[in-house]
């Protein structure tokens, strides 16, 4: 496991937070005393993308911070910021949920294992991709139980606390051959989730690393042949490999409106949840999931993307994440809104949740941690994204992600 | 075999007991006379018995969440036979007027166990006819239905007695003019009752059970949202969002008997509705291939033959008319 790196990402960052949890949110206490710290130490945390370009500006004035004072008789601090969000109908201790890691080699087996796991025993909403099914198997009649996706549902419900969390089913188009929805909609390893009103189904119309492809793997020869009736198989790579192309699906706003509508009627006790890839028609695309009635309509900005994809793909498709939310809030947002893209540590989460996300997914940062650390490697990073979370809304003198807003952020392009 | 109390809560009794129990008897009997009733009728009326197949490479999608089973067929993926309808369709390129009576496995969702009207092997009796519309579909499941019942209730006096069914409730749905509403109506009047019906699904167990205990005879409800049924039935033309479809619902709460449509039969419209369905067009390349061909346009239905049994002969739930129930979750023979 220890094999999985990641290029591009502030995996060093993350792999620190996996060990060491809240204490890498600040320079190395040794340190302390001996060396002056100022702006720009940390070149991960501005000019990346234009999420990161942004700068969260705290006021001077605080008539919320007074608020609290009020309630609390007493001067409030970071440890006093309520983090718990609902997000699409799930409770989660923080607004952040772990994002879709599909049929992908660096997510199945143990790894997979690990994060449904850690992430099951935070309470944290876990979306489960698509293809693993077709790929890996449900695990109920003689599969590998441990890399399929009932092992990957087990492991999440089994340190599950009560009224916490929650799990999102992908269903791609080859997956809708296998009906992983009815599958897991009638199996009785899903019945105490979906008996407390936390299973949802996600349907994906892209992802934030190919927008406009599907799911794509590499596979050898040999795996290549066995799964040669379900998806298209391409000889372009060379050396024995074959690329594994998973069709993106055919949407129009009338399809999305309709799929969406029979998930509603065929699933009525699960939530419905939607994955939108940074088209430029993004903020339509939202507006058709939600007033289809949809759970949660999740936008995975360009930046995102635990899957491989092109190289042409992450370096120029897309739009960023930014733009995004920016299409967004001035088309009117949708009542829930999920992003995902690069997230890692507090700053970007929060300016996300400021520009008008009701939490945000991690992707690459919950693999790496759960690679660094399949014990609690998640769990240390998630704790020190807390931690961060609360220091910067508690500096912008308030108490709950959902006061956030726009003012909070700044930038000379978006001022 | 337990015919008091809630009957969904009731265990289905070890099969020895359940065959030689006199429910069981005088329900199977009534179900057969009801079959043998329906071929008489279909048969007069120039239809040709068919027997349908029960696996395929592909079947119906569209019911309510639950699950295909999956057939190793020579190391290809087939399925059991969910309902007849897409055979149904192609079998009009041979006789204009079909119907069979069809096994169907449907591996429902875990909370059907507690509805007493769902079962995961059940059978249809469906029919289909070329160049019919939705309207004369309905025509002919009213008159199909009242000649079942009619016949049923003539021949089996004894059997009725013995199950303490009283044949007076059919007096209404004899005079053969069953109820219609549309789909938008029998909301309305769901939400009046205060049952939260959204508009833009299928009716709710609970909502249909509603509509059902507040009428002395059986009725149609037609005209239901896209988005509820599948790719099959036909859009209105003049109201779109809307489809040319029907289901027929018994008195006296025993819910849905019967669903029925007139069918798309363009290829590009199913293509497309095949996507709104979040269906794969790949796996239906057969059906497709036909219906590029040109299958003619038709209409039919499917009665579910236990569900009918089960209100004709007033039983309390469904798995008592069928001599080896299958309820979803529950392991039987």
């Amino acid at each position: 496991m220890s094999d999985l790196s990641a290029p591009g990402f502030p995996e060093e960052e993350v792999r620190r937070r996996a060990r060491t949890g809240t204490a890498a949110a600040f320079p190395p206490p040794e340190e302390y005393g001996t060396v002056l710290f100022g702006a720009d130490r940390d070149p991960h945390r501005c000019g990346g993308d234009p999420l990161d370009a942004l700068r969260i500006v705290p006021p001077v004035f605080m008539p919320r911070r007074l608020a609290r004072l009020i309630d609390l008789g007493r001067e409030p601090d970071y440890r006093d910021v309520e983090l718990t969000t609902v997000i699409g109908g799930f409770t989660s201790p923080l607004p952040v949920y772990v994002s879709a890691l599909g049929s992908t080699r660096a997510a199945s087996g143990d790894l997979g294992q690990a994060l449904a796991r850690q992430a099951g025993a935070l309470g944290l909403p876990l979306v489960i991709g698509e293809n693993v099914v077709p790929v890996e198997g449900y695990g109920r009649l003689g599969e590998a139980a441990d890399r399929a996706l009932l092992g990957r549902l087990r492991a999440y419900a089994d340190a599950l606390p009560d009224g916490r969390g929650g799990i999102a089913v992908q269903q791609s188009t080859e997956d809708a051959d296998a009906e992983v929805w009815n599958l897991v909609y009638s199996d009785p390893a899903a019945l105490p989730l979906l008996e407390t009103g936390r299973l949802a189904f996600e349907l994906k119309t892209g992802q934030g690393a190919k927008p406009g492809l599907g799911g794509m793997t590499v596979l050898d020869a040999g795996a290549a042949a066995r799964l040669a009736d379900r998806y298209g198989l391409d000889d372009v790579l060379g050396g024995g490999r074959v690329l594994r192309s998973s069709t993106p699906g055919t949407f129009t706003a009338e399809i999305l409106r309709q799929q969406i509508r029979l998930m509603r009627n065929n699933y009525p006790r699960a939530r419905v949840w939607v994955k939108l890839h940074p088209g430029r028609d993004v903020a339509e695309a939202a507006r058709v999931a939600a007033e289809a009635g949809a759970d949660a309509v999740t936008v995975d900005g360009a930046e995102g993307g635990t899957g491989w994809a092109p190289g042409a793909f992450p370096a120029q498709v897309g739009l960023p994440l930014a733009e995004c939310l920016r299409r967004l809030a001035a088309a009117g947002p949708p009542p829930c809104l999920l992003v995902s893209g690069r997230m890692w540590e507090g700053g970007r989460a929060v300016k996300a949740l400021a520009l008008g996300a009701r939490a945000v997914g991690l992707g690459r940062a919950a693999l790496l941690a759960a690679a660094e650390d399949p014990e609690d490697g998640l769990t240390r990073l998630v704790e020190c994204l807390a931690l961060e979370t609360r220091m910067l809304v508690s500096a912008l003198g308030k108490y709950e992600p959902a006061a956030l807003d726009r003012d909070d952020v700044w930038s000379p392009e978006f001022p | 075999m337990t015919t008091d109390g809630p009957a969904s809560f009731a265990p289905i009794p070890e099969t020895g007991r359940h065959l030689a129990s006199a429910t069981t008897r005088g329900a199977l009997r009534i179900q057969g006379r009801l079959l043998s009733a329906a071929r008489e009728f279909l048969r007069d009326e120039g239809f040709t018995e068919l027997l349908p197949p029960i696996i395929g490479p592909v079947t119906d999608p569209g019911s309510r969440g639950s699950k295909q089973v999956d057939v190793d067929f020579y190391g290809h993926r087939y399925k059991l036979m969910t309902s007849a309808i897409l055979y149904k369709q192609a079998s009009l390129l041979a006789f204009d007027k079909i119907f069979c009576i069809a096994p169907n496995v449907r591996l429902e969702p875990l909370e059907t166990a507690g509805t007493s009207r769902h079962l995961a092997e059940f059978h249809q009796l469906d029919v289909e006819v070329a160049g019919a519309s939705r309207d004369d579909a309905v025509r002919l499941v009213e008159r199909l239905v009242v000649h079942m019942v009619d016949s049923t209730v003539r021949d089996l006096p004894k059997e009725f007695a013995e199950l303490g069914r009283d044949t007076g409730a059919f007096a209404e749905l004899l005079k053969g003019s069953f109820g219609r509403m549309r789909h938008a109506e029998a909301v309305a009047e769901l939400r009046d009752a205060g049952h939260p019906q959204s508009p833009d699904a299928e009716l709710d167990w609970a909502g249909e059970a509603l509509l059902s205990a507040r009428r002395d005879r059986p009725f149609f409800v037609t005209d239901y949202p896209k988005g509820s049924r599948g790719f099959y039935d036909r859009e209105h033309p003049e109201q779109p969002g809307l489809l040319r479809n029907f289901d027929l619902i018994a008195a006296e709460g025993y819910g849905e008997l019967c669903s029925g449509s007139q069918r798309t039969n363009d290829y590009a419209e199913i293509v497309t509705r095949m996507r709104e369905t979040g269906e794969n067009p790949q796996k239906y390349r057969w059906y497709l291939d036909l219906v590029r061909e040109g299958v003619p346009g038709s209409a039919g239905f499917g009665i579910g033959v236990e569900r009918l049994t089960r209100y004709v002969a007033g039983l309390d739930a469904v798995w008592q008319a069928s001599a080896f129930p299958k309820v979803a979750g529950v392991v039987s023979p």
